[in-house]
């Protein structure tokens, strides 16, 4: 359908959904319980069209008084008054008789005053007991007489509805959900002692829209945001932006590790460093987006683990100072708290910062964070990394992920119980090995796509200056990692010396 | 926020609502003196008793309803012919339109407060949209009101838009 056919709704999410609008004319049905937020979606939808799109709008209501819609409005920063002193907007407080009597005459006093002041829009909050509760042949028909009324004056059309679906009872459909063009179901879901709002477009004539279960919120001082579900496919356009320069690296800022792998990760690359707590993870990421900051290249780090002033100490002291970088707006560092979190909105959140602030390095602490919070036995974490993945490869984004696994000396898997493993470009695992009595910290480049890599395991320090690979020749006194077998299987063995050829003079070769 | 309320109403030393949010509401409200409520009914105000406030601050909380006379009466709680009075006294002092269509039983009532008195009784609705306010407007109202200096009932009946 030609986009000058769609009209756009101008809730915030809602047309992207929709994908540009609804057909001109369309009656929605919006269906939800008590408390979904029906009437601010409905009132949302008026209001933005009266006062973005030029297009005048009605509101009829039967047991809210205008007055405590116009004071509630104000919370969002919507004026009522205004636009009905501009003639964009009336809000008529009528009956469900007298509308049902109005509807069924011709000269309808209330389609007169619309069409007078050139509505193209109207909402009518809480039809359900318009039409009856009941489910027969009569209440159908009298939604039917409605729907023809708005249709006369070609008023697109939002009918709030009380469902009782929403209660658990999904099976019973409502007679008005098949004369409707449209049909939105607003919902409240129970997660874990959550409540999440959710809306779902369960059906839309004449338009093609993005199918499934997505989150909104109500936002004070603003109105709702609704964000579509992680999950939602992607525009093939999107994932052709993703074919990515194989030449360029970002160096990693850890002396050493550059070595290993080549000169830095690919831009557009996923890479996960995996280890124990208190391995040096966090150290590295600090290093990753301070060499970043020395590049002059934009980055943005994203943590669940640890507030904003935590990362700073943290930062400073391997002689870190993020503070300028973050004064100029180089640098972004962001904590989110992982409880409750809502995976859409913090998804959105993430994809607005990567299309708008354009960093060319992103570190997430951390992706076992992520897996309490969503959970490791369902798909919901898979799906959300798997958009972190497209998303940051079609922004060109080389990004580091931090993972936690639990295992204190050596590794039975790579990224716990975490199914990414396959979604990944370069998995950097650091251990910790006993060797006498010190834990000492190993790494290990397991996984880097395209690229050549040596698999041996080298051994990191963490000074007051940061993280550094060692080279893995070191005099044998310093008990380097190239004299031990079985590093990383929790059984390190230090090799036999091999007896040196005997020179012809007797001597041996040291 | 009643400390707040009170602090400021005795710096102030001001007897009226002291924050309003538009469309009738404000915060801190205060009880309003007798003698600003006779002030503004007589500067212009057309209520003439209980009913007439009634339905007034009704009309002022739905400025624009799609009603039968009957539901009117019912909404305020005034017998029907009370409520008539008042919804006739209303359309001839200019205050409210009324759609003219014989057919219909409901009619389109709008309110009007932007004449030369609307101020006024604007300011007189929101003292009357607390239970206090509108109890002592409607004390004002009584010909035996019991405010400290009564107002005389010609006063009352007089005051009209002009």
């Amino acid at each position: 359908m030609p986009a000058s056919e769609l009209v756009k709704t101008g809730i915030a999410g809602l047309d992207d959904i929709l994908n540009g609008g609804i057909p001109r004319g369309n009656v929605i049905l919006l269906e939800g319980g008590i408390g979904t937020g029906k009437t601010t979606m409905g009132v949302e939808f008026i209001y933005r069209g009266a006062s973005q799109f030029n297009e005048p709008g009605m509101i009829v209501l039967f047991e809210i008084s205008p007055q405590k819609i116009v004071r509630d409005c104000l919370g969002f920063g919507w004026d009522l008054n205004e636009l009905e002193r501009n003639n964009l907007l009336k809000i008529v407080f009528t009956t469900r008789e007298v509308l049902r009597q109005e509807l069924q005459q011709a000269d309808s006093v209330l389609i007169e005053e619309a069409a007078n002041m050139g509505a193209r829009r109207i909402f009518i909050d809480g039809v359900s007991r318009l039409i009856g509760n009941d489910r027969t042949a009569e209440s159908r028909s009298a939604f039917h007489v409605l729907t023809e009324g708005l249709q006369r004056e070609n008023l697109t059309a939002i009918l709030a509805v009380e469902a009782s679906a929403v209660n658990g009872d999904a099976t019973r459909s409502l007679p008005e959900e098949s004369i409707a063009d449209t049909v939105i179901l607003l919902g409240m879901v129970d997660n874990h002692r959550a409540i999440t709002r959710s809306l779902e477009i369960v059906k839309s004539r004449g338009q093609d829209y993005q199918m499934g279960r997505h989150t909104f919120r109500i936002v004070n001082g603003e109105g709702i945001h609704v964000f579509h579900r992680v999950q939602a496919p992607r525009k093939p356009d999107r994932e052709r932006a993703a074919a990515f320069d194989p030449a360029s690296r970002v160096p990693t800022g850890i002396p050493g590790l550059d070595e290993l792998i080549n000169g830095g990760y690919f831009i557009g690359s996923t890479t996960v460093v995996v280890g124990i707590s208190g391995v040096g993870k966090s150290v590295m990421g600090l290093q990753f987006m301070a060499e970043g900051v020395r590049r002059n290249e934009r980055g943005l780090m994203l943590s669940l683990d640890e507030q904003v002033p935590q990362i700073l100490r943290n930062a400073k002291s391997i002689g870190i100072d993020f503070e300028p970088a973050m004064a100029s707006d180089l640098l972004r560092v962001e904590y989110e708290p992982p409880q409750e979190i809502e995976v859409d909105a913090h998804f959105h959140h993430i994809e607005q910062v990567v299309q708008t602030f354009k960093p060319k390095r992103v570190l997430i602490d951390s992706l076992s964070t992520y897996g309490s919070s969503l959970g490791t036995s369902g798909r919901l974490f898979r799906d959300f990394f798997h958009a972190l993945v497209a998303l940051m490869k079609e922004n060109q984004v080389a990004a580091v992920y931090n993972h936690e696994n639990p295992e204190l000396l050596g590794m039975a898997s790579m990224t716990g119980g975490l199914a990414m493993s396959s979604l990944v470009d370069n998995i950097v695992l650091l251990n910790w090995i006993e060797l006498g009595d010190a834990f000492r910290i190993g790494l290990n480049v397991a996984k880097m796509r395209a690229n050549r890599v040596d698999r041996t395991t080298h051994e990191c320090e963490i000074t007051g200056d940061g993280m550094r690979v060692l080279k893995r020749e070191i005099p044998e006194s310093e008990a380097g990692f190239s004299r031990y077998t079985g590093l990383l299987s929790r059984a390190p063995e230090r090799r036999l010396r091999q007896p040196q050829p005997q020179a012809a003079d007797g001597s041996r070769d040291e | 926020m009643i400390m707040l309320n009170f602090s400021l109403r005795a710096i102030l030393g001001y007897p009226h609502p002291i924050l309003s949010l538009g469309g009738g509401v404000s915060l801190f409200m205060a009880e309003p003196s007798f003698e600003e409520i006779e002030k503004l009914l007589a500067g212009g105000a057309i209520i003439r008793n209980a009913c007439d406030l009634d339905l007034l601050i009704f009309l002022w909380r739905h400025p624009r309803t799609l009603l039968t006379s009957e539901q009117v009466a019912a909404f305020v709680g005034y017998p029907m012919k009370e409520a008539a009075e008042s919804l006739e006294l209303f359309i001839g002092a200019g205050l409210l339109d009324r759609t003219q269509n014989a057919l219909h039983a409901a009619r389109m009532y709008v309110l009007k407060l932007d004449g030369p008195h609307g101020s006024r009784l604007k300011r007189l609705l929101e003292l009357a949209s607390t239970r206090e306010g509108r109890y002592r407007v409607i004390e004002v109202l009584r010909p035996e009101s019991s405010s400290n200096q009564p107002v005389p009932r010609q006063k009352l009946r007089v005051l009209r838009v002009a």
